[in-house]
């Protein structure tokens, strides 16, 4: 079916390549552009206007190019008006350029790899440069972006190498599925899955091993690609910006072109060392000993430590200096008339996690080439190729940082091995309930993954008529990520079933093709032009994973299921399919004035006919009112946006009808999984408007871009949403949720100082987002992803009036007054039996990200501030501290007290109830810490400040080499916060989680260590 | 043309890692399993309630205390195994065995479907049955207790037409691929059918009125007549799920131990002789000595180590994996869903109560002796580290006048019901608590002014809720009610903090 789609395409491109007029002679025009100081401009794009064959002016502002006499060469490039020349009999074109106050006419890449001035863009949408990705040395790019672009959100879940990365672009509005935007690499999609351990065997129904995506933690996809390899990277905000990618975009698109070769390329070298080290320690108390074994080690509420204990710093011991290495060598190149270009890369990680043994290993290699075969066809092909091996520790509280916290600080950790060389034991707990040492947490129990991935793209563009071109590009993604998690005989987790082995083999490929017929802006009447494109995509998505489980080892230290005398092989195959057609066409008016309109049909293979056919437009406006008024345009250039734009999402897939699923109990045989049916299942819809205006003064070195929107999602599916076990099924998919995100996107961009000598350049992104649940189906009181309780009674409970990033719990009840209900046994506050709302939510009031850059002569300093107001952190791990009598707010345990609160005796909701007077010793009532409620440890209004990165670069002189350059990079160097925790950038699950997910929830979490990089670059 | 081949291409959303439908057996090993195993999970709560044992830790447990734990679905595993792992199932079963003329099939059926409303309905007496399985609806009014018990005996009364045709497609080898219980033998399942049967009608006890003694021991009759036809589940224990829930592997009951009040039963201390099964049932403690703890008492009290109970597996921490256990608590032991020696009990309490002590007498002895051999052959089931009970052993000890009396006038009810308790200590726990419950847990027998249950004692420190009052059924279970049908609940007034003290109908005359 597949192949007969492409040929039927190819086909159709052949028939129309058939009717395309007779060619004019070509011939290579060459030029030199230059600014208004004779000075050469690189990077100016030369196309040939109306056609979509274009180069890059070199270093050296020259340039090649195949044209014919009578065609139009159109010059364009950042901070200067555009400039068009015909091709005569002369072969030298030379441009001189004249430097406006306007990023208007900057050319940027467009939904579905079109590209665009942005004065015709009518949607909120922002580029990030690849070399501003680079420079900030993260090995998983898109922890670089948070604080580059407005409206986007970047929660990396841990600190340790290859952590997932979840991003969000205006919030939160799906209550269940992904928020995360769709990635886009060279105009097709890219995964960007975190894998989910609802695959693992330890995860079939019914396992008592399940890791719920609390104990693991796997790396996002997208952390395949180099950065080294992005040129650049366009954040496409709301569903206005990207519907026409369709129902993978609802929550916006992140769209990479990656490098090409140029004129004058050559070979290009880059390095960076790092180092990195923890930041910040939990303070445990040291006066109080060990008073009995609770459930899981000692609990520290007994006599005071003898004068003379000796301590041992386990915590400062255990955490190593880490050393990353990176390497990218690049060789690229176009031939003059760049009829051929190529780059070809590689790109070498080594990254190790200030946690033992933890450790990320990276080869990139790409190749890029272009080709114009013939004067009507260029023919494009990227391949990236990628091996990634990632070993995490164990997380949460499987992880290490819970047991190295609980250990007896009486007792050296360091020693975790028994003489026998089988795990050191501290207490007459059983093996699976006394905490596992950290040591042996780290030595002994693993989660490595390698990760096999090959993207191909074949574009070929075919303009063999001068109204317009048809492009066509096939692509597949597809990887092999075997993970292997074990959690060993002797270690806690492992003890009960005398040591856990899973292995998992994912196969994921995805094969997209999609085709684009576009017709060229043609003039009507009056200064009044019109464009646009019709379009197809194929989408086939597939994963199959096999897993297998093995349990009770023969030889405890053999990691191999053959080793396991209890073994549970399990397959998971997910497929999805997805046609669409799709059209846009825009009105130009005298170049200031642009109405655009979309429309997009999808059909989907999740969602039950006929529903799965669905339309949605979108429409979008662009007013240069600066071109407009040219009075105005004197002191200022001006754009006002305006944009509306519906999209449709589908299920996922097989969520209509339940399947049986093969019991793993006594004789197995079938029975049904907990998932109800529901046939009527529909797509969802967002609608969606925007209003944005585009800025700059004071010939461009002050630019504002603001944008307001607001998005309501209706007949939104909610996955696993619970009913009662009545319905004889315990969750469901339903259509029914409505939530609505609205949100002010503020980017300001000043340029102080500018010099031949001095400069220095501000980018500030300003975001302030509300996502609110409006309704929830059938009218339930309470939805919420089960993978999110991972701690206590809290959970990302959604509840219609509450932000989709709320948490509800069994908080303290209270009277009328919001007084504190007391126990009148016990005289500590009662809690609720069910879960409720207390108006906590994790969303931040508002961030900002500001980026200052300095240059100096040949040196340059760039940095980068993160801002956060408000927004709620559960810290579960001071929770679990406290119960154990361990944090620094138990000292005080002897300090009589009373609750203030007031007693339950019937009276409570009267004008007169009793007001507590019950005197509490918590060091005799130690249900006072080891009964206490979430409540208080959900801190209230987080805020921070957080030095992202911060880069000092010196140019070398080009004697010997090109482009040299070295420089200095640290990352999270400072963070100043109100969090008393570790760092409130956290995540109980992993970026596999849906909805508002686990961000928020600080629970035994690892944050991002403090690195410290240097390198150099050089080209020849 | 173009439509039609993307019909076909999108068409790939029929799930391929299950099944839409099966063939009818096919559905049975996972209820079976269920039907077993389910009690044990709920047991845990129960056995603290009945005292069966007691969960030792740095505070007095919940359940300890006769209360429960808020905002959890400790206690709501049957209430999830009747709605969710038989539900849909059994309908689909039921119904596909009914257009096959698998009479067999469908009569096993309907012995499951009463099962569940019978456990159901005694741990949480009102529960959802007319309205139950239906995905569409998304609120469902709970049905009284009485209706509950009149549908057991409707549903039985079908399965008993069943299991009794030979003609349609009835055939052993079908159902035993999904039946490895009684390996597809209907006539057990008729036996089986009845028992149960027996066991509904003997719960009306307290109401007077509808209580047949001789139709339960009629009923009794015409089930098991030896240990042969107990109804057990062998354990593959290939993996997690198909192994014993109390064995050492599954980890479920190792921070347990044993009561006093059990160890009373069993060590001379209420009977005055030493039952030959305490060694083979209880657990010792590292001194050799067999001691239960007092739920009262926070932790292990004043025992030293060696003076502990230790756990059920006979060891004072779990053991390594492979270690020999004791009794029911071995990974593959065989366990009951209902034995001889439990009807021959129930048969021995209504032959008492309708006055014929002789008949009564002989079940007793029957039910004494059958338990004796029960616990002997369980101990074979997974290499034990217990010895058998001596045929010297078991005679000496059915000789003794205090365990059975001579003179069927001596009987009591003490004895019969604490007999009974053994017999269904660490396995029966829906049906011992519906004993203990029917006896209000400290009832007296008025002909002998001694509490029924000798001994036992109502928690010192109640749960909080409780308002003084001790535990009479389970709440519905929190994640499937407390939220998601909460108005239901309010109309039974399972809403109030106290709900879990309300007596059953079936024990409390008082009401309609």
């Amino acid at each position: 079916m597949m192949k007969n789609r492409v040929l039927m395409v190819l086909l159709g491109v052949s028939l129309f390549a058939a009717t395309g007029r007779a060619q004019q002679p070509q011939k290579t025009v060459t030029g030199r552009v230059t600014g208004d100081d004779g000075t050469p401009v690189p990077y100016v794009t030369v196309i040939v206007k109306g056609t979509n064959v274009g180069t890059q002016t070199n270093t050296e502002g020259r340039y090649y190019l195949r044209a014919q006499e009578g065609q139009v060469l159109q010059f364009r490039t950042i901070g200067f008006a555009q400039e068009e020349r015909p091709v005569t009999t002369a072969d030298v074109v030379n441009v001189q350029l004249r430097r406006v106050a306007t990023k208007l006419d900057e050319v940027v890449v467009t939904a579905l790899g079109q590209t665009e001035a942005v004065r015709a863009i009518g949607t909120a949408q922002q580029t990030v440069r690849g070399t501003d990705i680079a420079q900030a040395q993260r090995v998983n790019f898109v922890n670089a972006l948070q604080g580059r672009v407005a409206g986007v959100q970047v929660n990396s879940t841990s600190g340790v190498p290859g952590a997932s990365t979840s991003i969000t672009i205006r919030g939160t509005s799906s209550i269940s599925s992904s928020n995360q935007p769709l990635f886009i690499i060279d105009g097709l999609p890219m995964d960007n899955k975190t894998l989910n351990t609802s695959v693992l065997a330890s995860d079939a129904p019914g396992s008592g091993s399940a890791f719920n995506n609390r104990g693991v933690d796997f790396t996002n996809r997208a952390a395949d690609i180099n950065p080294d390899d992005i040129e650049s990277l366009t954040v496409l905000k709301g569903p206005e910006a990207s519907a026409l990618y369709g129902i993978d975009a609802a929550n916006g698109a992140i769209v990479i072109t990656t490098k090409r070769g140029r004129v004058g390329g050559g070979l290009e070298y880059n390095n960076a060392f790092s180092v990195a080290t923890p930041r910040g320690k939990p303070e445990l108390q040291r006066v109080y000993g060990p008073s009995a074994v609770g459930s899981t080690t000692y609990l520290y509420f007994g006599a005071p430590y003898p004068a003379g204990t000796r301590f041992y710093d386990n915590i400062d011991g255990f955490f190593r200096t880490a050393f990353t290495q990176k390497h990218n060598l690049a060789f690229s190149g176009a031939a003059t008339d760049n009829r051929i270009n190529y780059r070809i890369s590689s790109g070498l990680t080594r990254e190790e996690g200030v946690i033992p043994n933890s450790q990320l290993n990276r080869i990139n290699l790409t190749g890029a080439s272009g080709v114009q075969v013939v004067n009507w066809l260029r023919a494009d092909l990227t391949m990236n190729y990628s091996y990634t091996t990632n070993s995490q520790a164990l997380k949460g509280f499987n992880g290490p940082l819970i047991g190295l916290m609980v250990w007896p600080q009486t007792d050296n950790a360091r020693d975790y091995l028994s003489p026998a060389g089988t795990r050191r034991r501290i207490t007459n707990l059983s093996t699976a309930s006394e905490v596992d040492n950290p040591y042996f947490s780290v030595n002994k129990n693993h989660n490595d993954t390698k990760n096999n991935r090959l993207i191909a793209n074949l574009g070929l563009l075919f303009n063999p008529v001068s109204w317009g071109n048809l492009k066509t590009n096939i692509g597949v993604d597809t990887y092999t990520n075997e993970t292997e998690v074990l959690r060993h005989p002797e270690s806690a987790l492992g003890a009960t079933y005398n040591g856990v082995l899973d292995r998992a083999d994912d196969i994921t490929r995805s094969i997209n093709a999609q085709t684009v017929l576009n017709f060229n802006d043609h003039p009507l009447f009056g200064g009044l032009s019109i464009g646009g494109f019709l379009g197809n995509g194929i989408s086939d998505y597939k994963s199959s994973v096999d897993a297998m489980k093995g349990q009770d080892f023969l030889d405890p230290n053999f990691v191999s299921v053959n080793n396991t005398t209890l073994r549970l092989p399990r397959t998971t195959l997910s497929q999805r399919r997805l046609l669409s057609a799709f059209g846009s066409a825009t009105a130009n008016y005298n170049s200031y004035l642009y109405v655009t309109v979309t429309g997009r049909n999808d059909w989907t293979s999740t969602i039950p006919r006929p529903r799965n056919s669905f339309f949605y437009p979108s429409v979008s406006s662009s007013f240069v009112f600066s071109d407009a008024f040219p009075t105005v345009g004197r002191f200022m250039t001006g754009k006002l946006r305006a944009a509306y734009a519906e999209v449709g999402k589908d299920a996922r897939p097989y969520a209509d009808r339940p399947a049986l699923e093969f019991k793993t109990t006594s004789y197995g045989g079938f029975g049904y999984g907990f998932t109800g049916p529901n046939p009527d299942l529909k797509p969802e819809f967002a609608r969606s408007y925007e209003f944005g205006t585009e800025l700059s003064f004071l010939h461009d070195r002050l630019g504002v871009d603001a944008t307001v929107y607001h998005k309501q999602t209706s007949d939104q599916i909610v996955n696993d949403i619970r009913g009662s076990y009545g319905t004889g099924f315990v969750l469901f998919n339903l259509n029914g949720a409505r939530t609505r995100n609205t949100g002010l996107e503020l980017m300001l961009r000043g340029t102080p100082i500018t010099g031949p000598v001095f400069s220095w350049d501000v980018v500030a992104n300003f975001d302030r987002s509300r996502g609110k649940v409006l309704s929830l189906p059938r009218h339930l009181p309470e939805s919420y992803v089960s993978d999110t309780w991972l701690f206590g009674n809290v959970r990302n409970g959604n509840m219609p009036g509450l932000s989709t990033e709320s948490l509800t719990g069994m908080f303290y009840l209270r009277n009328n007054q919001g007084r504190l209900l007391i126990d009148p046994t016990t005289g500590l506050p009662l809690r609720s039996s069910t879960f409720i709302n207390r108006g906590y939510d994790r969303h931040p009031d508002f961030t900002l990200g500001l980026t200052n850059t300095f240059r100096y002569s040949k040196l340059s300093l760039n940095v980068l501030l993160d801002f956060r107001k408000g927004g709620d952190v559960f810290n579960a791990t001071d929770q679990y501290l406290t119960a154990r009598g361990l944090t620094m707010r138990t000292l005080d345990r002897n300090t009589p007290r009373v609750i203030p609160g007031v007693i339950r005796d019937g009276n409570e909701n009267t004008d007169h109830p009793t007001v507590n007077n019950i005197v509490v010793v918590p060091s005799q009532q130690t249900n006072y810490y080891t009964a206490i409620s979430e409540e208080l440890f959900i801190e209230k209004d987080i805020n921070w400040v957080r030095l992202k990165d911060v880069t000092l670069s010196y140019t070398l002189p080009d004697r010997y080499v090109k482009n040299a350059s070295v420089f200095v990079t640290g990352t999270d160097l400072f963070l100043i916060t109100n969090y008393t925790g570790l760092d409130p950038i956290v995540n109980g699950n992993s970026a596999a989680v849906g909805g508002s997910g686990g961000a928020g929830i600080d629970f035994g979490n690892f944050p991002t260590p403090r690195t410290f990089a240097f390198g150099l670059r050089f080209g020849l | 043309m173009v439509f039609s081949a993307c019909s076909d291409y999108l068409d790939v959303n029929t799930n391929p890692n299950g099944p839409q439908s099966v063939s009818a057996n096919l559905y049975l090993p996972p209820m079976l399993h269920w039907m077993v195993t389910s009690p044990q999970y709920d047991g845990r709560f129960v056995g603290r309630y009945t005292q069966q044992w007691t969960l030792p830790g740095t505070s007095l447990s919940t359940w300890d205390r006769m209360g429960y734990d808020p905002g959890s679905d400790n206690g709501g595993q049957q209430w999830r195994d009747v709605y969710w792992s038989f539900g849909q199932n059994l309908v689909d079963m039921n119904t596909k065995a009914q257009a096959q003329q698998r009479w067999d099939l469908l009569g096993v059926g309907q012995v499951l479907k009463a099962w569940g409303w019978q456990v159901l309905t005694d741990l949480h007496g009102e529960i959802i049955i007319k309205e139950a399985t239906d995905p569409t609806r998304t609120a469902f009014d709970y049905d009284p207790q009485k209706f509950a018990y009149e549908e057991v005996q409707r549903l039985l009364n079908q399965a008993i037409v069943n299991l009794g045709r030979t003609d349609g497609l009835v055939d052993q080898t079908y159902l035993a691929r999904g039946d490895h219980i009684y390996n597809g033998d209907r006539s057990k399942w008729l036996k089986y059918a009845y028992g149960l049967l027996a066991i509904n009608m003997s719960h009306y006890t307290d109401r007077p009125s509808l209580y047949n003694p001789d139709s339960v021991i009629k009923l009794v009759d015409k089930s098991f007549t030896s240990n042969a036809d107990d109804a057990l589940l062998a354990y593959p224990a290939t993996n997690n799920d198909d192994m014993n829930f109390w064995g050492p592997t599954r980890d479920n009951i190792t921070n347990y131990r044993q009561t006093q009040f059990v160890v009373n039963l069993m060590n001379g201390t209420d009977f005055g002789v030493v039952d030959p099964r305490m060694s083979r049932m209880l657990a010792p403690a590292p001194d050799s000595q067999y001691r239960g703890l007092d739920p009262n008492v926070v932790g292990f009290g004043a025992l030293t180590a060696s003076q502990r109970p230790n756990n059920f597996y006979g060891y004072p921490t779990l053991p390594p994996s492979g270690a020999p256990s004791r009794y029911l608590f071995a990974n593959k032991t065989k366990m009951p869903a209902m034995t001889y020696a439990e009807l021959q009990f129930i048969k021995a309490e209504a032959a008492f109560r309708k006055g014929d002590k002789v008949t009564a007498l002989a079940a007793y002895r029957n039910g004494v002796s059958a338990h004796i051999d029960f616990v002997n052959a369980r101990n074979l089931d997974d290499n034990q580290a217990v010895t058998q009970i001596s045929a010297a052993e078991k005679a000496a000890f059915l000789a003794s006048p205090q365990i059975i009396p001579t003179d069927p006038n001596l009987l009591t009810l003490t004895q019969i019901m604490s007999q009974k308790y053994i017999a269904l200590w660490a396995w029966g726990h829906n049906e011992l608590w519906m004993d203990m419950r029917r006896f209000h847990y400290t009832d007296v027998d008025p002909a002998t002014a001694n509490q029924v249950y000798p001994g036992f004692r109502i928690p010192t420190a109640l749960y909080p809720d409780n308002g003084g009052l001790p535990v009479y059924r389970i709440r519905p279970r929190y994640n499937s009610e407390y939220v998601w049908n909460f108005a239901a609940l309010q109309a039974i007034g399972a809403d109030k903090a106290n709900y879990h003290t309300k007596p059953l109908w079936i024990i409390d005359p008082s009401q309609p």
